[in-house]
């Protein structure tokens, strides 16, 4: 059969070559990137070697002021400033300020370094900035993983709560994992009812009724999350009828709300905790309710000591999958909730796009993946290997 | 067995408003869509496919529809041939490890989009993948070839291993016998992973948020790009078009779905 | 019947790589014969023709076909015709092209293809049958069809995995027949695999009997069930009744409650243990009255009866009481007297 596998190899490869190549080491380069540290070694190496020798009492020798001063100069005609600004920055507010300003002055500042440095910006007459500097010097830090709880390194490699005004990560994984709870338990509260009654109704009526679910499965996330943006907006169909109706006196402003991203992340996600709870119900022999029954259960203890244990694989597998796929969803919050209602991919995106961050953006999708891992895991361990075969 | 009356009631009353819950924003946006006005009111009090004729009009519609489609029909083909090829492998194989394997393969769609499109970014900004349509569709086909592995593999469960036997008995070589004989009995199953494939490559909208260039925008790209601009009934338009894409995907896989049962039977 | 067509030299196939499925397996297959290979499940003998066929490898040992080496020949080009106890017929195509398929495969021109495929149709009597799909056939045609498909490009040798198991019992021996009529007019070589002892009888120029991966014994049906080899082909061909006996000397025996049993001469040493087995309808229902057993139960069976003996110390003795007898069938609870004869008496030494 020796044969045989070789064929089976040869067919595999090329999906296995590109998953490999296009997801599995780009995620695990990912993961890297998060305790990745490189952009002061690669800008500033020689200040970097000074400082690695140097043993971190008082200020660094003169030497290291010399050659902070050459390499960033060099750094600024090589276009590499703004990665060691936008590092050390991230480390310490306001160091941006500080390399800029100095990098442009490098031409000008003569010897004795550690005076015309001083004299340029206090700064450099600091400790602390020394020992920031060197601390950045790679290969890894735990920085961005640590921020991302609302930790920071003090410069003596303690770690201790990040300032007040920085610190919204914990808050961000909370409300992440609040939202996506709250729509999940709706989701199943909801799917629950419509999946028993679906598996339960006669041969057309089932059909159209599950196609009825499977309509807004099958259309596309966007699609459905502008038509709430448009049922929502203060000129909305919404806010007309109601005020038509005489329920509201003024138009209520529901995008940009909890309420908002709540509704269309239900509407987006019930389809999936329906379907694999429909699926385990119509699969459920009456024959056992007929036993229960002839056993002498009434109806409440047939539905709670027969169905609902045997159909609780199905509602664990949608539960997983709501939750799952809610902890990473971008496109619902983005669109209709406002700025203190985005999760955690939100923020991704934004180191991703907007700040450049990359490290932040690596550590955040670190946090998330292990997240929606250990969601996975759960499952699987709880409903024997049925989730995340579909989705 | 029977609920009491009153719970059926109440059962039934519940499961049409939740359809009704899932329906009525559709409904609502393909009824707006054909607004006289660029009010978006209920009952539109008209009807007129100026949204429409200004759809297939404004030059940035009808590129991203091409973009779109030339990206969805690419990503089909390629996740497809790969995802078949694979799913056929895994099931002919007898080695360790197959488990792992599947899971590996399947990994993307259990991870969430914003994370894989982070991850791609990263790498294909280094490789210079970024902001090509080449690029766009390897990314699509990564998230969209486990559906096409999935449903190959589930066909394949139901495909007796004993044809291939019977064809090699009598003369066919192994590719031969995987081509007149395996993929005409599991082809229900390959077309609705096809399916899938191409309905998630024409709705993605996360991973092409970052990996397309500046001009490339698609479907969904450019949808919300012109929610966050200016709402007009032209989105309407792209959205009814989109939700129409997906009744059609919703028929073919249910047509593929009973000719795979009626093959089973048989 | 001389001529070598297969030989299996020390072939021994294992999974786990310690317990043998088929060990150091020898056997050669004559040119023309009809072969069956017979035993329980696991038995190794379907894994015996599965590596004829190409299907499984050999752990070690070696096939050879025609004196040529065959077990690294892919199975594709091995020209073997095989049946599958599911026919596994191509559901996707119709008769014809599955018919069709192996002489395609051998660029055979058209014409000549039809004409081989009306001839095979012809052969397993489905003239009309040619444009029906599998799916349209019952299982008795669908296995006429796999027949003619194994045989449509003129294999040498053409193995059967329990063709028959699915159908039910009336089909099953009208196909034997068929499947006879076939072996004799066109005097292919066939391996025929079978669990059933019956068919395997009907059919065969040659029983192997298969136990635990090694072939008990192999011979015709007729040495198979009146000389079998050891207690094990005594027992799985056919009934029978087993004893524990002491020898007395070369022609007598003493059963478990002391009385003695006369057999055909015999070589076993005096005074040790033995093993007899006797064929319940060889043993001889004498009259009723003060007897050496006691009618235990009786089952009709139409066209013989059964009878459970309690017969020298033991409940279990079974006799076969043919219906032509003129004499009335005992109820339960006479005394009768049986009679064994010395011929019906197979000895084998204890262990």
């Amino acid at each position: 059969m020796r044969r045989t596998n070789w064929l089976a190899a040869l067919l595999i490869a090329p999906l296995l070559l590109l998953i490999l190549g296009s997801f599995l080491v780009p995620v695990g380069l990912t993961l890297f990137r998060a305790v990745q540290d490189r952009e002061v070694a690669q800008a500033l190496p020689e200040t970097s070697a000074i400082l690695a020798a140097w043993d971190g009492q008082g200020l660094p020798p003169e030497a290291a002021f010399a050659a902070v001063a050459r390499e960033l100069g060099a750094a600024l005609e090589a276009r590499r400033i703004g990665d060691v600004a936008q590092r050390m920055n991230f480390a310490r507010t306001g160091m941006r300020s500080t390399l800029l300003r100095t990098a442009r002055a490098a031409e000008r500042l003569r010897a004795p370094y550690a005076a015309s440095l001083v004299a340029l910006d206090a700064r450099w007459g600091q400790a602390e900035t020394w020992l920031l500097l060197r601390s950045a010097g790679g290969p890894v830090t735990s920085l961005y993983l640590l921020r991302a709880m609302d930790f920071t390194q003090t410069p003596d490699g303690g770690v201790v709560q990040a300032p007040t005004d920085e610190r919204l990560y914990r808050t961000l994984f909370l409300r992440t994992f609040g939202i996506s709870l709250l729509v999940t338990a709706i989701c199943v509260l909801l799917a629950y009812p419509v999946a028993y009654t679906i598996a339960r109704l006669r041969a057309p009526w089932s059909s159209i009724a599950l196609t009825l679910v499977l309509i807004p499965f099958w259309s596309s996330v966007l699609v459905r999350t502008t038509a709430w943006f448009v049922l929502l907006q203060r000129e909305g169909p919404v806010n007309g009828a109601l005020l038509g109706m005489g329920l509201l006196e003024a138009p209520a402003q529901v995008i940009g709300t909890r309420i908002a991203v709540v509704l269309a992340l239900v509407h987006v996600l019930l389809p999936f905790a329906i379907l694999p709870m429909h699926s385990v119900m119509t699969r459920l022999d009456a024959t056992y309710l007929r036993a229960a029954a002839s056993l002498g259960a009434n109806g409440m203890q047939r539905f709670l000591r027969v169905w609902l244990p045997l159909s609780l694989p199905g509602v664990l597998a949608g539960g997983a999958m709501v939750f799952l796929l809610a902890v990473g969803m971008y496109t619902a919050p983005a669109l209709v909730g406002g700025d203190r209602d985005q999760m955690v991919a939100w923020f991704i995106a934004n180191f991703l796009n907007r700040d450049v961050n990359w490290g932040m953006a690596a550590a955040l999708s670190a946090y998330l993946l292990a997240m929606t891992g250990a969601i996975v895991a759960l499952a699987r361990i709880l409903t024997g290997g049925m989730v995340g075969a579909r989705g | 067995m029977r609920e009491h009356p009153l719970a059926r009631i109440l059962l039934r009353g519940a499961t049409a408003l939740v359809l009704l819950f899932l329906l009525a924003p559709m409904v609502a946006v393909v009824v707006l869509s054909f607004s006289p006005t660029e009010l978006m009111v209920l009952p539109p009090g008209g009807f007129s496919l100026r949204w429409y004729e200004d759809f297939l009009t404004a030059g940035r519609w009808v590129l991203a529809t091409r973009n779109s489609f030339v990206v969805a029909i690419a990503t089909t083909l390629l996740a497809t041939l790969l995802g078949t090829m694979a799913a056929i492998g895994l099931q002919l194989g007898r080695f360790r490890g197959k488990a792992v394997l599947v899971t590996l393969l399947t990994l993307p769609m259990v991870t969430p989009y914003i994370v894989t499109a982070a991850a791609m970014f990263f790498a294909y900004a280094i490789i210079g993948l970024t902001g090509s349509l080449l690029g766009l569709v390897l990314a699509h086909t990564v998230v969209a070839v486990p559906f096409v592995v999935v449903a190959v593999l589930a066909t394949l469960q139901t495909f007796d291993a004993n044809l291939l036997r019977a064809a090699a008995s009598l003369g066919a070589p192994p590719m031969l016998a995987l081509l007149r004989v395996m993929v005409p009995n599991i082809w229900p199953g390959i077309a609705a992973g096809a399916v899938f494939a191409f309905a998630t490559s024409l709705d993605e909208f996360v991973i092409t948020l970052f990996m397309a260039g500046p001009g490339q925008f698609t479907l969904p790209r450019q949808m919300y790009a012109s929610v966050r601009e200016s709402l007009t009934p032209t989105i309407l338009a792209a959205a009814t078009l989109l939700f129409l894409c997906s009744l059609l995907f919703l028929l073919a896989s249910e047509v593929l779905r009973l000719r795979a049962a009626r093959k089973l039977r048989a | 019947m001389s001529e070598i067509l297969v030989s299996f030299r020390d072939v021994t196939k294992s999974y786990d790589g310690r317990v043998p499925v088929v060990a150091a397996l020898n056997l050669d297959v004559h040119r023309g014969e009809f072969l069956t290979l017979l035993g329980p499940s696991g038995s190794g003998k379907t894994t015996t023709l599965m590596m004829l066929a190409g299907f499984e490898d050999p752990s070690s040992g070696s096939i050879a076909l025609e004196g040529t080496r065959i077990d690294t020949v892919p199975p594709h080009r091995r020209g073997i015709g095989v049946v599958f106890q599911n026919y596994a017929l191509f559901p996707h195509m119709t008769v014809a092209q599955n018919l069709a398929f192996p002489l395609s495969i051998r660029r055979l021109p058209k014409a000549e293809i039809a004409a081989r495929i009306a001839r095979a149709l012809e052969m397993v009597r489905l003239p009309a049958f040619g444009d029906r799909k599998p799916s349209q056939l019952s299982g008795g045609q669908q296995q006429r069809v796999a027949l003619a498909r194994a045989l449509i490009f003129e294999p040498k040798l053409v193995l059967l995995d329990e063709p028959l198991g699915a159908l039910d019992k009336q089909l099953r021996e009208e196909l034997q027949a068929e499947i006879r009529h076939i072996h004799a007019r066109l005097g292919v070589t066939m391996v025929y695999v079978t669990h059933d002892q019956a068919e395997a009888l009907t059919l065969s120029d040659r029983i192997a009997i298969f136990h635990e991966g090694r072939i008990q014994q192999i011979d015709t049906p007729e040495a198979v069930y009146e000389r079998p080899a050891n207690p094990f082909v005594a027992g799985f061909i056919g009934e029978s009744n087993r004893l524990t006996v002491q020898v007395v000397d070369t022609t007598r025996l003493r059963l478990e409650d002391g009385s003695l049993l006369a057999t055909l001469p015999h070589a076993l040493p005096p005074g040790t243990a033995a093993l007899v087995s006797i064929r319940p309808e060889r043993v001889v229902i004498g009259a009723q009255g003060p007897g050496n057993a006691v009618v235990e139960e009786v089952v009709y069976l139409g066209d013989h009866c059964r009878l459970r003996l309690a017969h020298a110390g033991r409940a279990d003795f079974i006799a076969k009481l043919p219906r032509q007898d003129a004499m009335a069938v005992p109820t339960p609870g006479t005394r009768i007297t049986i009679g064994i004869p010395a011929d019906a008496v197979t000895v084998f030494p204890a262990g």
